[in-house]
C-alpha cells in the first residue's frame, strides 16, 4: 500500500498518510498540509492521488491551494513544484477545455488554463514542462503552428523529452505529416519504451494514415496488450476490421466497437460506426439513440458531420424525408470541404430530387461528382435530373458516360435508352439490346418492360419480326400462344365465336378454360401484349389481335384502349355501328377519356352527324384543358370542313369557319411547333385564301418529315402538295404525286385519288389518259354513276379536239366515231339508269349530251368519210384534174355561204358571249351553293399522349369520305357545266352550221377540191376553233383561263369572299403569275447587264 | 397443299387485266385461260406454257369480266359499257349479245349445269339469269330494297351488285353488294331468302365450296374473307392477313383451299382446314384482280391469277 508521509515540523515524526484512504474532505488534509507545512511535491502527491481516484473536487482543491498567492509567498524559493501545481492545474483545464462541448465554458477553461500556464511560465521561463503544457493547450485548442513552435522550444533543450516527442507528433499528424508523426512517435518509445499504450495509439493511426494496415493493426492490438481497455484502439481495431469488408471481418469489428462501447459509452467514434452498423441492420431507433449520444460528445466536425449523416440517413431511409434534409444540411454544414465526407451531399441530392428541388439536387450531384468524377450512381442521377429539367442533350451525356464507365451496368444502359426513345430511336434499341445481353449473360430475368420497349422499336423501325420475338419474350407461355397459332391446337380451340363482331362474348374464354386452358394474364404483361396485338394488326392479322384486346378485355375490362383498338378494327372494317358501340364501351369505363370522345367525334362524322360530332370533339377538348392536340386538331377540321361543305355556300359562314380552323391548328402549333397535322391543316387553310406558294413549302416540309416512320401514314399531304400543283398548272407534278401517293398509301385502290388524276388529266388535254383513269376508278368505284358520267364527258371531248385537229387520219377519225359511239351509250345508259334515281343526275341534262354527242357523230361520220375520201384521193391524183375544176365551184359557192354564216355567226357571238356571261354568272352562284371541299384532311393522329406503348396508330381520320362525297359531285356538277358551257357553244355553232351543210354536202357531192374545202369542212363540222379563226387570240385566251379558273375552283375551293367576279381574280392572278414569270425573266437579264458592265 | 409458279407472262395485255376464268377442255383441245383487260380484249391462253391462243376485240370500254360455259364451247364477256358479248371460244362467233338496261354487268357465271348464266346487275340491284338455250333473260331475282328508305338515302347504289356464285347444286344463288351485305336466292323459286351479315365494305367475289353447297367463301374490301354456313345464315369463319382490299376468290376443286387475289399485289393460299395462310405468292407488281383454279383434273392442279400490272401468272397447286 502506497503511502506517503508528511514530516511534522520541528519534530522527527511523520504523518503517515495512506493514499488509497485519502480523506473524503480535502480539507483535513489540507489543513495538515499547511500545519506542517509540508513539502510542494507532497501536495502535488495527494493532488494527483485524488485525481487518479476521479476525485477531481478535491484534487482541484488541493492544487488551488497550492498555487494560492500565500503558499507562493511562503514557498517562494520552491519553483520547480510550484510550477508543476501550475502546470498541473493547466494541464486539467485543458483537458476541461477539450472535452467541453459548450463553447463559451471552453473557452473559459481555455482561458483559466492559459493563465496558470503563463504563471508558471513567470516562475522560470525555461521550464520545458510548461511548455509542453502549453503546447497541449494549444493542440486542444487547435492551434497547431503555435503548438509545434511550443514543442519546438522544448525539444530544441532536450530532443529526448518524451512529452515533447508526444506533442509533437501530434502536430504533424495533425498537418498530415504522417510519417514525420511517425518518426517522433518511435523516437519518443525508444526513449521511453514503457511508455503508455497512447504512445502506441499513434503509431498505429500514423501506420493506418499510411496505409500500412496490418503493421498499424499490430501496433493497436500492442496497446490493447498493454492497455485491454483502450477504447482508441479497440475502435481503430473495429475499423480496420470492417474495412476488410467481408461478412467476418464486419463480425470481428462490431464486437470490438460493442466492446469499446461497453468500456467507454461516449466515444463518438464507436457510436457512429454502431450507428452505421444498426442502420444497415435497419434497427433505426438504435441508430437515432447512438448518433444522438455521439451528438452529444463531439465537438469534432467531421464526427459530427458523421453522426448526422447517420441520423439523416435513418430519417431518409423511413421516408422522412424533411427530417433526413434537415440533417443532410446539419452534417453538410460540420464539413468543410466537399472532399472530406461527400456521402451527405448525396443523401440531400437524392431527398432533393425526391421532393422535386432539381436545382439543388443538381448541385448536389455535382458536388458529389467533384469528388467521385467516375461515380456511375451518381451520373445516373444527374442524368435523370437534366431529364427533370428538359435537358435531354445533357442527360444522355451523362448517362452515356455512365454507360462508357460501367459498360457492365444493364440498369445505365435500360435509363440511357429510355432517354433516347424520344429522340434517337435507333440508339435506343441498341441501349436496350445491350441491357438485355448484360442480364440475359447474368442469368438475371429481363424485366417485361424492356422485352416490350425493344419489341416497340422494332415495331417502329418496321422489324416486324424482330418486334414480335421481342414481345412473345415478353409474354412467355400464354394461351396468346395458342391464338397466334403457334401451337396446332389453333382452329379447334378457338372454333366459332373468335370474329371481332362477338366481341362481347366472354364465352369463348369460359369455355378455354373450362377446357383446362390456363387464361391467365398477369398485370405486368398487359401492355406486352396489347403491343403484340398492335403488331397483329400492321400484320393484317387482325383475327389474332382481336382475340388478344378481348383476352385483356376478359381479365382487365377497364383497359379502355383495348376498346378502342377494337373500334378502330370495326371502323376500318365499315362497321360504324360496332365501333360506335365499342367506343361508348370505352366510355363507360371513363366518359372522360379525350381518346374515346376524339373517336367517337370521328366517327359521328362520318357518320355524317355534324353537329353531334362537334359537340362530342368539343367535350374531348375540354377534358383536357384544351391540352390535347387532337382534339383541337379535329375541332380544326371540323370547322374546315363545315366552311367548305354548306350546300348554300355563304361567304361569310365559310369566312368564319375558315377563320377558326385556323386559329385552331396554329393553337395546336404553338403548344407543339412540330406537329404536322396541325401545319398540313394551316397550310390547307393558306391554299384555300390562295397562297400557294406558301402552303406548296409547308406541305413538301410535312411531307419530309412525315416519311420514315411506319406510325407517321400522311397521304393526305401528299394529295394536297399534288393540289397545289394542279392549282398552279403544272400537271405533270400533279400527276405523278397524285401517282405516288395513290401507289405508296392505298395500293392503288382509291376511286377518289383516280378521280383527281383524271381531272389532271382533263386539264391537261390527255383525253385518252383521263378516259383510262376514269374507267380504272369505275372498275374500283361501279356504284358511282358519277364516274361514268366524266368518263363520257372525257370521250366526248377527246372527240371534240380530235376533230378540231387540221391534219388526222382517217384511223384517228374512226376512233372517234368510236369513242363517240361510247360516250353516247354511256350517257344513254346513264339516261336510262336515271330514271331509277341511281344517282342525282338532271335527266335532261345528260339527255342534251347524248344529243350532242350524236349530233358530233353525225358530224363525224362525215369528217369520216371526208378523211377516207381524202385518202383515196391521194391515191387517185390523176383524176385530179377534174375534181379541180368541180373543186373551183364548189370553193365559190362555199365561199358565198360562209361569209354569209361568218356574218350571223358574230351577230350571234356577241349574243352568245352575253349568255354565256350571265351564265357564268349564274353559275359561280351555283358553286356557292355546291360546295367542294377538295383538299382532303388529314386524319390526325395522336400518339404521344400514350406514351411508350404502341398505342400509337390509332386512325381517327374519317372524315374523308365524306368529303368525297362532296367534292365528287360538285366535282361532277363543275364538269357538267364547264362541257355544258362549252356544248352550248359549240351547239350552236351547230345549229349555224347545219342550214349550211345541206348546201355543203351537196357540194363535196360534186368532189371538190380537197384542199380548198378543208377549212370549210371543219366549219361545217361547227367545231369551236371556228371561233378562233375569227378572232383567234382573245377567244381561246378567254376559255384557257376560264378553264383555269374551273379548275382553282373546283379543286381548291379557293375562297372568293364577298367577291362576286371569280373570272376577274382569276386573271388578276394570272396576271399576277405573269408578273412572276416577268420577273424572273428580268433578272437573268438583269444579271447579263451586270456582267456587261 | 402449296403453290409453285410455273411461269407468268409480262405485258401478257396492253393494259390492266381485270378477269380471268378457265375455259374447260373439249374433246378437241384441252383447257383454255381466259382473260380480260382494260385494253378492251379478251384472250385466250394455253396451258402451261401460256401460249396466246387468240385475241378477241370487239368490246368497247374495260372488259370487266370473263365467264365459260362448262361444255368449254361457248363463253360470255363483259364490258364496263354494260354489253354481255356470248361467243363460241373455238370460232370467236358472236353467239348472242346481251344487254338489260339500265342493269350494268359485273361478275357473270354459268351455272354447273350450262343452262343458266347468272350475271351481276350492278345498280339494278339484281341478278339477271339468261337461258343458255335461247339466250332470253329468265329471270331477275331483285334484292329487296328497305322499306322505309329516305329520299337523300342512296341505298340504290348500296346494294349495288358486283358478284355472284353458284352453288355447286344449282339451287342456290349468292350476290355480293358494295354495302358488303350478301343476299341469298332459291333460284327454283326464284326466291330472295336472306341475307348474310359480316362484310360492311364492297364484296367482290363469291364462291361455293366445290363438295359443300352450304360453304359460301367471301371477298371484301375490309381485307378478310369470310366463310359463311348459307342455309344456317352465319358466318362460320374471318380470315385476315390481305394488307388491302380482297378482289377475288376462288376455291379448289378438291376443295380443301382457297385462293386470293388482293390489292396488296399478293396472291394467298388459305388451307381451310387450319383456316390459316399457307402461301403468300408476290410475284406481282400490283392489284391481283383475279384468281381462278382450272377445273377437274385433279392430278395437275392449276392456278392462275392476272393483276394491273398487265401480267398473268399460272402456278402449280399440288
Amino acid at each position: 500500500m502506497a503511502c506517503v508521509y508528511i514530516p511534522v515540523q520541528n519534530s522527527e515524526e511523520e504523518v503517515r498518510v495512506a493514499l488509497d484512504q485519502l480523506p473524503r474532505d480535502a480539507s483535513d488534509i489540507l489543513d495538515i498540509l499547511k500545519a506542517e507545512q509540508a513539502p510542494l511535491d507532497l501536495w502535488l502527491i495527494i493532488a494527483r492521488e485524488y485525481f487518479k481516484q476521479g476525485k477531481i473536487e478535491q484534487f482541484r482543491q488541493i492544487l488551488e491551494e497550492g498555487s494560492s498567492p500565500e503558499i507562493d509567498e511562503y514557498y517562494a524559493d520552491v519553483r520547480y513544484e510550484r510550477i508543476a501545481i501550475l502546470n498541473a492545474l493547466g494541464a486539467y483545464y485543458s483537458y476541461l477545455g477539450k472535452i467541453e462541448t459548450k463553447q463559451r465554458e471552453k473557452e473559459d477553461h481555455f482561458i483559466l488554463a492559459t493563465q496558470y500556464y503563463n504563471k508558471a511560465s513567470r516562475i522560470d521561463m525555461h521550464e520545458p514542462s510548461t511548455w509542453v503544457g502549453k503546447g497541449q493547450l494549444l493542440l486542444a485548442k487547435g492551434d497547431v503552428e503555435q503548438a509545434f513552435a511550443a514543442f519546438k522550444i522544448v525539444l530544441e533543450g532536450d530532443r529526448d523529452n518524451v512529452p515533447a516527442l508526444l506533442g509533437q507528433a501530434c502536430v504533424e499528424f495533425n498537418r498530415g505529416h504522417y510519417s514525420d508523426s511517425l518518426e517522433l512517435y518511435k523516437r519518443a518509445l525508444q526513449v521511453y519504451p514503457d511508455c503508455p499504450g497512447a504512445v502506441r495509439l499513434g503509431i498505429g493511426l500514423c501506420r493506418y494514415k499510411l496505409g500500412q494496415f496490418e503493421k498499424a493493426r499490430n501496433a493497436f492490438q500492442r496497446v490493447l496488450q498493454i492497455d485491454p481497455e483502450n477504447v482508441e484502439a479497440l475502435v481503430a481495431l473495429a475499423i480496420i476490421d470492417l474495412q476488410a469488408n467481408d461478412a467476418a471481418g464486419i463480425r470481428r469489428g462490431m464486437e470490438k466497437m460493442q466492446r469499446a462501447f461497453e468500456i467507454y459509452p461516449y466515444c463518438a467514434m464507436a457510436l457512429n460506426y454502431l450507428a452505421n452498423h444498426f442502420f444497415f441492420t435497419g434497427q433505426h431507433f438504435l441508430v437515432e439513440q447512438l448518433t444522438e449520444t455521439a451528438l452529444a460528445v463531439t465537438n469534432h466536425g467531421p464526427t459530427k458531420a458523421h453522426s448526422y449523416y447517420n441520423l439523416a440517413r435513418s430519417y431518409h431511409s423511413k421516408g422522412d424525408y424533411e427530417k433526413a434534409g434537415f440533417y443532410y444540411m446539419a452534417s453538410i454544414k460540420e464539413i468543410n470541404k466537399p472532399h472530406e465526407f461527400v456521402f451527405p451531399y448525396y443523401g440531400l441530392g437524392q431527398v432533393k430530387l425526391k421532393s422535386g428541388d432539381f436545382k439543388s439536387a443538381l448541385s448536389n450531384f455535382e458536388k458529389v461528382l467533384e469528388v467521385y468524377p467516375d461515380n456511375c450512381e451518381t451520373l445516373k442521377a444527374l442524368g435523370h435530373i437534366y431529364v427533370q429539367l428538359g435537358l435531354t442533350e445533357k442527360a444522355q451525356e451523362f448517362m452515356r458516360k455512365a454507360t462508357k464507365i460501367d459498360p457492365r451496368d444493364a440498369q445505365a444502359f435500360l435509363d440511357l435508352g429510355e432517354l433516347l426513345i424520344s429522340s434517337d430511336a435507333g440508339a435506343a434499341l441498341d441501349a436496350f439490346k445491350t441491357a438485355r445481353s448484360h442480364m440475359e449473360k447474368a442469368c438475371q430475368p429481363v424485366p417485361v418492360e424492356v422485352l416490350n420497349n425493344i419489341g416497340v422499336l422494332h415495331f417502329e423501325r418496321e422489324e416486324f419480326e424482330l418486334a414480335l420475338q421481342s414481345f412473345k419474350k415478353a409474354l412467355g407461355d400464354g394461351i396468346w400462344l395458342t391464338f397466334l397459332g403457334d401451337d396446332k391446337l389453333n382452329p379447334y380451340v378457338i372454333g366459332v365465336g373468335a370474329s371481332i363482331l362477338d366481341y362481347k362474348d366472354m364465352q369463348l374464354f369460359h369455355r378455354l378454360e373450362e377446357e383446362g386452358h390456363s387464361v391467365e394474364l398477369p398485370w405486368s404483361k398487359v401492355t406486352a401484349l396489347f403491343n403484340l396485338a398492335r403488331l397483329q394488326e400492321q400484320l393484317q392479322n387482325t383475327d389474332a389481335a382481336c382475340l388478344f384486346y378481348r383476352l385483356i378485355l376478359f381479365k382487365y375490362p377497364d383497359y379502355i384502349d383495348a376498346y378502342l383498338r377494337l373500334a378502330a378494327i370495326a371502323k376500318a372494317r365499315n362497321n360504324l355501328q360496332l365501333s360506335i358501340e365499342l367506343v361508348n364501351e370505352a366510355l363507360k369505363v371513363n366518359d372522360k377519356c379525350p381518346n374515346a370522345l376524339s373517336m367517337l367525334g370521328d366517327l359521328e362524322l362520318k357518320n355524317d352527324d355534324w353537329v353531334k360530332a362537334k359537340e362530342t370533339l368539343r367535350a374531348a377538348s375540354d377534358a383536357t384543358d384544351g391540352k390535347d392536340s387532337y382534339a383541337i386538331l379535329s375541332l380544326g377540321n371540323w370547322n374546315y370542313f363545315a366552311a367548305v361543305r354548306n350546300e348554300k355556300r355563304n361567304p361569310k359562314l365559310e369566312a368564319t369557319h375558315l377563320e377558326k380552323a385556323k386559329e385552331l391548328y396554329t393553337k395546336v402549333l404553338v403548344q407543339h411547333t412540330s406537329n404536322l397535322y396541325a401545319a398540313n391543316g394551316a397550310a390547307v387553310v393558306l391554299a384555300e385564301k390562295g397562297h400557294f406558294d406558301v402552303s406548296k413549302d409547308i406541305f413538301t416540309q410535312v411531307q419530309e418529315a412525315a416519311s420514315g416512320s411506319v406510325f407517321v401514314q400522311m397521304p393526305d399531304v401528299w394529295i394536297n402538295l399534288a393540289h397545289v400543283y394542279f392549282a398552279q398548272g403544272n400537271f405533270a407534278l400533279a400527276v405523278k404525286m397524285y401517282q405516288n401517293c395513290l401507289r405508296k398509301f392505298y395500293y392503288n385502290t382509291d376511286s377518289q385519288i383516280l378521280l383527281y388524276l383524271a381531272r389532271t388529266h382533263y386539264e391537261a388535254e390527255q383525253w385518252q389518259e383521263c378516259k383510262k383513269t376514269l374507267l380504272r376508278a369505275i372498275h374500283l368505284a361501279p356504284s358511282n354513276y358519277t364516274l361514268r358520267f366524266d368518263a363520257g364527258v372525257a370521250m366526248q371531248k377527246f372527240s371534240a379536239s380530235t376533230l378540231q385537229k387540221a391534219k388526222r387520219t382517217a384511223d384517228e377519225v374512226r376512233s372517234t366515231v368510236a369513242e363517240l359511239e361510247n360516250a353516247v351509250r354511256v350517257f344513254s345508259q346513264l339516261s336510262a339508269a336515271s330514271n331509277l334515281h341511281l344517282h342525282g343526275f338532271d335527266e335532261k341534262k345528260i339527255n342534251t349530251h347524248v344529243e350532242y354527242c350524236k349530233h358530233l357523230l353525225e358530224a363525224a361520220k362525215v369528217h369520216r368519210e371526208a378523211a377516207e375520201r381524202e385518202e383515196q384521193q391521194n391515191r387517185q391524183k390523176q383524176e385530179a384534174a377534174r375534181q379541180l375544176a368541180l373543186a373551183e365551184e364548189a370553193r365559190r359557192k362555199a365561199e358565198e355561204q360562209r361569209k354569209f354564216l361568218l356574218e350571223r355567226r358574230k351577230q350571234e357571238d356577241e349574243q352568245k358571249r352575253l349568255q354565256k356571261e350571265e351564265e357564268h354568272f349564274r353559275r359561280v352562284q351555283e358553286q356557292w351553293r355546291s360546295n367542294a371541299p377538295s383538299k382532303r384532311r388529314e386524319r390526325s393522329e395522336m400518339d404521344e399522349e400514350d406514351g411508350g406503348h404502341s398505342e400509337k396508330r390509332r386512325r381517327k381520320g374519317g372524315k374523308r369520305r365524306k368529303k368525297d362525297k362532296n367534292s365528287r359531285s360538285r366535282y361532277d356538277r363543275e364538269e357538267e357545266e364547264n362541257d355544258m358551257g362549252d356544248y352550248q357553244e359549240e351547239l350552236e355553232d351547230e345549229d349555224a352550221d347545219t342550214n349550211y351543210r345541206e348546201s355543203m354536202s351537196q357540194l363535196n357531192d360534186q368532189d371538190d377540191d380537197a384542199g380548198g374545202n378543208a377549212q370549210d369542212i371543219l366549219a361545217a363540222a361547227g367545231l369551236e376553233d371556228s371561233d378562233a379563226e375569227d378572232e383567234p387570240a382573245p377567244t381561246s385566251a378567254a376559255r384557257r383561263r376560264q378553264a383555269l379558273s374551273e379548275s382553282d375552283d373546283d379543286e381548291e375551293p379557293v375562297k372568293r369572299g364577298a367577291n362576286n367576279s371569280p373570272v376577274r381574280e382569276n386573271s388578276a392572278e394570272m396576271q399576277l403569275s405573269d408578273g412572276e414569270i416577268r420577273e424572273d425573266n428580268n433578272k437573268p437579264n438583269r444579271d447579263v447587264d451586270d456582267n456587261e458592265e | 397443299m402449296k403453290l409453285a409458279g410455273l411461269k407468268s407472262i409480262e405485258n401478257a395485255h396492253d393494259d390492266s387485266v381485270w378477269a380471268a376464268a378457265w375455259v374447260p377442255a373439249t374433246e378437241a383441245r384441252p383447257a383454255l385461260l381466259m382473260t380480260g383487260s382494260l385494253d378492251e380484249t379478251v384472250r385466250f391462253w394455253k396451258s402451261d406454257d401460256l401460249v396466246l391462243e387468240r385475241t378477241n376485240t370487239g368490246h368497247c370500254l374495260g372488259v370487266v369480266s370473263v365467264a365459260a360455259h362448262p361444255s368449254g364451247v361457248i363463253a360470255a364477256s363483259a364490258s364496263i359499257d354494260s354489253l354481255v358479248r356470248v361467243f363460241d371460244v373455238d370460232t370467236n362467233a358472236t353467239i348472242a349479245s346481251l344487254e338489260a338496261p339500265p342493269s350494268e354487268v359485273w361478275q357473270m357465271r354459268f351455272d354447273a349445269k350450262g343452262t343458266t348464266l347468272a350475271v351481276a346487275g350492278g345498280g339494278s340491284a339484281s341478278i339477271k339469269l339468261w337461258d343458255t338455250a335461247t339466250w332470253r333473260l329468265t329471270a331477275t331475282l331483285s334484292i329487296p330494297r328497305p322499306e322505309v328508305s329516305k329520299p337523300s338515302d342512296k341505298s340504290g347504289s348500296k346494294k349495288f351488285v358486283l358478284s355472284v356464285a353458284w352453288s355447286p347444286d344449282g339451287k342456290r344463288l349468292a350476290c355480293g353488294s358494295m354495302d358488303g351485305t350478301i343476299s341469298v336466292f332459291d333460284v327454283a323459286r326464284g326466291k330472295f331468302l336472306h341475307h348474310l351479315a359480316g362484310h360492311y365494305m364492297p364484296v367482290r367475289s363469291l364462291v361455293f365450296s366445290p363438295n359443300d353447297s352450304r360453304k359460301l367463301f367471301s371477298a371484301s374490301d375490309d381485307a378478310h374473307v369470310h366463310i359463311y354456313d348459307v342455309e344456317g345464315k352465319s358466318l362460320i369463319g374471318a380470315m385476315s392477313g390481305h394488307a388491302s382490299w380482297v378482289l377475288s376468290v376462288d376455291a379448289s376443286p378438291d376443295g380443301e383451299a382457297i385462293a386470293t387475289g388482293s390489292s396488296d399485289k399478293t396472291v394467298r393460299l388459305w388451307d381451310l382446314r387450319m383456316r390459316a395462310a399457307l402461301q403468300t405468292m408476290s410475284n406481282h407488281t400490283d392489284q391481283v384482280w383475279g384468281v381462278a383454279f382450272r377445273p377437274g383434273v385433279r392430278a395437275a392442279g392449276r392456278l392462275a391469277s392476272v393483276s394491273d400490272d398487265k401480267s398473268i401468272s399460272l402456278y402449280d397447286y399440288s
